[in-house]
């Protein structure tokens, strides 16, 4: 099979990538074992111009393919695949004619690498045209001389910027960056080949610019990038958790000062060295949850009917219904209701500060207060309070009015569709769909059967929303789901973590500080701070009614509600909150708990009896087991269809660390004799199905 | 037999001053707004419409043909054509009387008309010697000439013209529309405290009415950015208003003798209005409510400079023309463009003199009685976005008739910059003869 075509017209050769046996071109062994060949024969008789394109619609080259680094356990080897692309792409650069890469959807990587070592990319007008070097996000940085090229071509800052935060470029952007030589329209193409070509060969001066030179210059900038970059990784061991953050801008640094061989040699030697870490591993695994997620069968076979909603209604103008209709305005018109004016002005200045980013997509979005509109809706997704009552009177008032296949969709987090479904007319077209706070940041979101859904509704729902860019999981209609079930256990072990009987009295900074340096966006105590103490202890007093008590949280929490300590809403909850930002410790919280304040009162004496304080390992193990614990009574009760989508849970719902590669793979590594023995230890049930884990260390 | 024009729907926003509540949304912001919401709370699909006609006088420069960028970014269908008239302040009322002229002539079966205005963004513009040399400079070659346009652009006149001033003047007899409200108080000899008096009970009965709840089907809630705090109320309204403040103004346009002050004239505001039109047998096979029928309408010219006496000739024209009299209107509109203007026309539908001067007839029309006149306050109340309130007065009345007076006739009528009056028969059942 050919996948690289070499076409002669007169002067001209074409190089034509089309992969026949995948969606999209990749840079794999096969794709460069042709190159080669056929640089082979282009460097026997060169012509006078050479046009590398696609054959294949909708994307250039999407970069190497992933599964080979993934596969790689040597960095020896990772290095030698790294230079043996360099070397690809410096025979493409110094070949006598000029080069013009044609770059009509989405340019990856490896693929944007390869334009670069062209002399002209002419970026051709799409929707579908994005260009990038998202290799950070896989836990590598580019190794096909990305990092030379790119700098030269578009400047330091900016390169840094791209190879940093992978962000993809659209073809308007990168002209304007001079990312690309020119932008044409899909009917231009050959004039603009013609175009570039006038200019002859591109002669590189190699020389960096003048302030490059300049070491105080150069450090300064370097230090700049790098705590611009690592500021978001703050409480991490980044050499560790992401280490190919400062590796890249160790590269990056040198390569500026350096010949271009030795920058090529070094840029190969530190993706060998990052190719093999754990982190790289785990990222890729994570994109692959992430993907099997949005390429689910349910999401394809929902897809055609997904694609004929255009307008939708949601109810309730919290935090979370306005998040679900920012995330829903992406693909279709909404009206967000609300019952309070108030309440809709103040979800609407939120959505005001995200359209900031979309401009488009907030006028997507028609505020109502009388409930109009209704029967234009082919969709309606209520997120108003978490009273089965209230919800019920919405849905009969809302069913009456909408038409019969009108989806039904609740937002409820722990209460159950099954009962919800008996309030309505036609139930089968009622489903559970629950977001995650921050809506419009967290991925995932879960899709709930009740008991007379139909499969039909459940499959749109689950293709509506990958189309607004989620990640869907099937779940079943059980108290609290899958991640609030698995995460009130955690929740509860790190309060326990305060008594000084049971947990040794730790501090609330000692355990928030513990889990965030393990990787978690925030701590336990912080993450009920958001979420509401009040809202906590409902959802607590709901899931352990159901399941016992490693879901209840302890009496002082209680009091604490009960005294109006509610967290970032009430503005003190374990932390003080002023305007969305979190403050010191509560003073207050002395009274509740009275070691949760002992880091302040170290060099008091009189407190000597406390015991010192856990390792950082312990505290992480001690809240983290009984999520796991709780995650195989989940997988064998057959809440959730797989331990794969069970971890992508976790990742892309609450955040667990992806670097980690997922909660069920953390704890795969492990001995099973020690994972008994630390279960044992902290007084943990010892699950049936623990082997699941065996299966997971891939 | 000729179809008969009915409106489906129609709703409004509230109206903003100038610079206050909706200073952050633009005229096409305020009209897509209406729209959508019209829109929402109608039966009528956005592709059963025909054809969008939208009134409009400040239009905005980067929204060239203003009804159909609020078409198309309200959810109107594309192949849905629209566009925007403009017959100064009847500009709204013109493009209601025109989608019903289409469906009568049988060119559309459903249009969607109203007016838009956004006082607040009327631009500030170039002198024309100011732009001539700035095109000067452009065209400059080499440093000698460059310099002498660079001269000819500081000595040029950099001072802003007040496009919304400009646009309340009248070129022809060179006044603005203050001063022809000046013209007729002086000469139907209206003093200050009766002018006062009136603007007192437009607030007074504007007030009343929002109290009653009576804008509560007619006027929506708006969230205009950037605080998106609801607004429902007309902005202008002061419920405190009293002749002492009133009195304590000073004439804005005849300094010091005239007697038309802000406050005893209409108000610069921003708002929309948007109706659904279509004919009985239409809204009777799809079985859409009706909230009224327009059974006629009227344009007519006059002095420019006594433009204020518009709704005198179209008025009595309308009537003519369907054999009715003044009386037999349950409610009436006369735009308060000016407390002067409408008490002139009253005056003026009163006189013997008047009758027989312009009309040839020996008994005057008849003023309609204060009872039915402007019955929930008028533009001096509740203001004046110029494009929009010809559709206002129209579905006002058809609420009027519909919730208050128990039906009848109706009858809106206003004053046009540069000499002319509108006038539209409305009521809240067919036509019989």
């Amino acid at each position: 099979m050919e996948t690289v075509k070499l076409l002669r017209e007169d002067s001209l050769m074409r190089l034509r990538v089309e992969r026949a046996d995948r969606p999209v071109n990749v840079l794999d062994e096969v794709c460069l074992g042709e190159l080669e060949r056929q640089l082979d024969v282009i460097e026997e008789t060169p012509p006078q111009l050479l046009v590398i394109e696609s054959g294949m619609p909708g994307c250039f080259i999407a970069g190497a393919d992933v599964d080979v680094i993934a596969a790689v356990s040597d960095a020896g080897e990772a290095t030698r695949l790294a230079e043996r692309g360099q070397s690809l792409m410096r025979r493409i650069e110094d070949l006598p004619c000029p080069s013009i890469a044609v770059v009509a959807g989405s340019c990856m990587g490896g693929g944007l690498e390869l334009a670069l070592a062209c002399d002209y990319i002419l970026g051709v007008q799409s929707a579908k045209t994005l260009m990038a070097l998202p290799e950070i996000k896989i836990g590598i940085h580019p190794g096909f001389g990305g990092c030379v090229r790119l700098p030269r071509k578009i400047g330091w800052l900016k390169a840094c910027d791209m190879i940093l935060s992978g962000r993809s470029i659209n073809a308007e952007q990168a002209k304007r960056m001079h990312l690309v030589d020119l932008v044409c329209y899909r009917e231009k193409i050959e004039d603009g080949i013609l175009y570039l070509a006038r200019r002859g060969k591109r002669r590189f001066s190699g020389m960096q610019p003048w302030w490059m030179r300049l070491w105080p210059a150069r450090a300064i900038f370097f230090a700049v990038m790098r705590n611009k970059a690592l500021q978001r990784l703050k409480h991490l061991d980044v050499e560790e958790a992401y280490p190919a953050v400062p590796a890249t801008i160790r590269v990056l640094s040198k390569v500026a000062g350096l010949a271009e061989g030795q920058a090529y040699a070094m840029e190969a030697a530190s993706l060998g060295r990052l190719a093999v870490t754990p982190t790289c591993a785990n990222l890729i695994r994570v994109f692959h949850l992430g993907q099997a997620l949005q390429k689910q069968e349910a999401v394809k076979k929902g897809r055609e009917r997904a694609g004929q909603i255009d307008c939708g209604a949601v109810f309730g103008a919290g935090v979370m219904g306005s998040g679900i209709a920012w995330v829903a305005a992406k693909g279709v018109q909404v009206d967000l209701h609300d019952v309070s004016d108030k309440a809709l002005a103040r979800g609407l200045t939120l959505l005001a500060s995200l359209a900031g980013r979309d401009a488009g997509r907030m006028a997507h979005i028609r505020p109502a207060l009388d409930k109009s509109g209704l029967e234009h809706c082919q969709m309606v997704i209520e997120a108003v309070l978490e009273e089965m009552e209230v919800k019920n009177s919405l849905w009969q008032e809302v069913s009456g009015r909408v038409s019969r296949d009108t989806l039904l969709l609740s937002n409820t987090s722990s209460l159950s569709i099954t009962e919800m479904q008996r309030a309505v007319k036609y139930p089968g077209r009622m489903a559970g769909m629950h977001f995650f706070n921050p809506a419009p940041k967290m991925p995932l979101v879960e899709v709930i059967a009740g008991e007379k859904t139909t499969q039909k509704t459940l499959q749109t729902v689950a293709a509506l929303a990958a189309s607004w860019g989620k990640y869907p999981v099937l779940v079943a209609d059980r108290p609290g789901f899958l991640v609030n079930r698995c995460l009130m256990p955690y929740m509860a072990a790190a309060f326990a973590l305060l008594r000084p009987q049971q947990g040794g009295g730790q501090s609330v900074e000692h355990v928030d500080g513990a889990l965030k340096q393990f990787g978690m966006p925030m701590g336990a105590f912080e993450l009920a701070d958001r979420v509401g103490l009040d809202i906590c202890r409902h959802v607590a007093e709901h899931l352990s009614a159901e399941f016992g008590s490693q879901q209840a949280l302890p009496d002082w929490f209680a009091a604490m509600v009960g005294d109006g300590l509610l967290g970032e809403k009430s503005g003190s909850g374990f932390f003080l909150w002023k305007d969305g930002k979190q403050g010191g410790l509560n003073q207050a919280l002395s009274s509740y708990i009275p070691t949760a304040m002992r880091a302040e009162k170290e060099g008091d004496a009189s407190i000597s009896d406390a015991l010192p304080p856990m390792a950082a390992m312990d505290v992480v193990d001690a809240c983290l087991l009984p999520m796991l614990v709780e995650a195989l009574a989940c997988l064998q009760e057959e809440i959730v269809q797989s331990a794969e989508h069970l971890d992508a849970a976790m990742v892309f719902g609450i955040g667990f660390p992806p670097f980690r590669g997922g909660l069920l793979h953390h704890y795969s590594g492990q001995d099973a004799a020690w994972l008994q023995g630390r279960l044992k230890q902290f007084e943990l049930s010892q699950p049936a199905n623990l082997d699941v884990l065996k299966g997971e260390g891939a | 037999m000729q179809r008969e024009i009915v409106v489906v729907s129609g709703w409004r926003s509230p109206l903003g001053k100038a610079g206050g509540l909706f200073a952050g949304m633009t005229a096409v912001d305020l009209g897509v707004a209406v729209l959508r919401e019209t829109l929402a709370r109608s039966v009528v699909n956005a592709g059963q419409i025909d054809t969008v006609i939208i009134g409009n006088v400040i239009q905005p420069t980067d929204a060239a043909n203003i009804a159909r960028v609020i078409a198309l970014l309200g959810g109107v269908p594309q192949h849905v054509p629209a566009h925007t008239v403009h017959r100064n302040c009847a500009s709204g009322m013109q493009a209601i009387t025109d989608a019903a002229e289409k469906i009568l002539s049988g060119r559309a079966e459903v249009v969607l008309a109203g007016g838009v205005e956004s006082m607040t963004h009327a631009p500030l513009l170039f002198h024309d010697r100011f732009r001539e040399a700035l095109a000067g400079l452009q065209k400059a070659r080499d440093v000698s000439s460059k310099a002498k346009a660079l001269l000819a652009v500081a000595n040029a006149p950099w001072k802003p013209r007040i496009a919304l001033l400009e646009g309340l003047s009248d070129p022809t007899v060179k006044l603005n529309m203050g001063q022809t409200a000046e013209v007729l108080a002086r000469e139907f000899s209206l003093s200050r405290e009766e002018q006062d008096a009136y603007s007192l009970q437009s607030h007074q009965r504007a007030d009343a009415a929002w109290n009653r709840g009576d804008f509560d089907d007619e006027v929506l809630h708006l969230f205009p950015p950037p605080g998106f705090s609801a607004v429902h109320r007309d902005e202008g309204i002061r419920a405190g208003q009293s002749m002492v403040a009133l009195g304590n103004l000073k004439p804005v346009f005849e300094r010091p003798l005239g007697t038309v002050t802000a406050g005893n004239s209409s108000q610069i505001t921003d708002g929309a209005a948007m109706l659904i039109l279509t004919h009985r047998e239409k809204a009777e096979a799809e079985g859409w409510p009706i909230l009224g029928y327009i059974h006629d309408w009227a344009y007519s010219g006059c002095d420019p400079a006594r433009m204020g006496l518009g709704p005198v000739f179209c008025s009595h024209k309308l009537l003519k023309a369907k054999g009715l009299e003044m009386h037999q209107m349950e409610r009436v509109e006369i735009n308060e463009a000016f407390a002067a203007q409408v008490l002139s026309c009253l005056k003026a539908m009163d006189s013997k003199d008047f009758a027989a001067r312009h009309f040839g007839e020996k008994k005057p029309m008849g003023a309609p009685d204060m009872e039915r006149l402007n019955v929930q306050g008028g533009a001096i109340a509740l203001g004046h976005p110029v494009g929009m309130s010809g559709a206002r007065l129209i579905l006002t009345l058809f609420n009027q008739l519909k919730h208050d007076s128990g039906g009848g006739l109706g009858l809106a009528t206003l004053c046009v910059g540069g000499g002319q009056g509108g006038a539209t028969l409305v009521g809240s059942q067919p036509w019989k003869q």
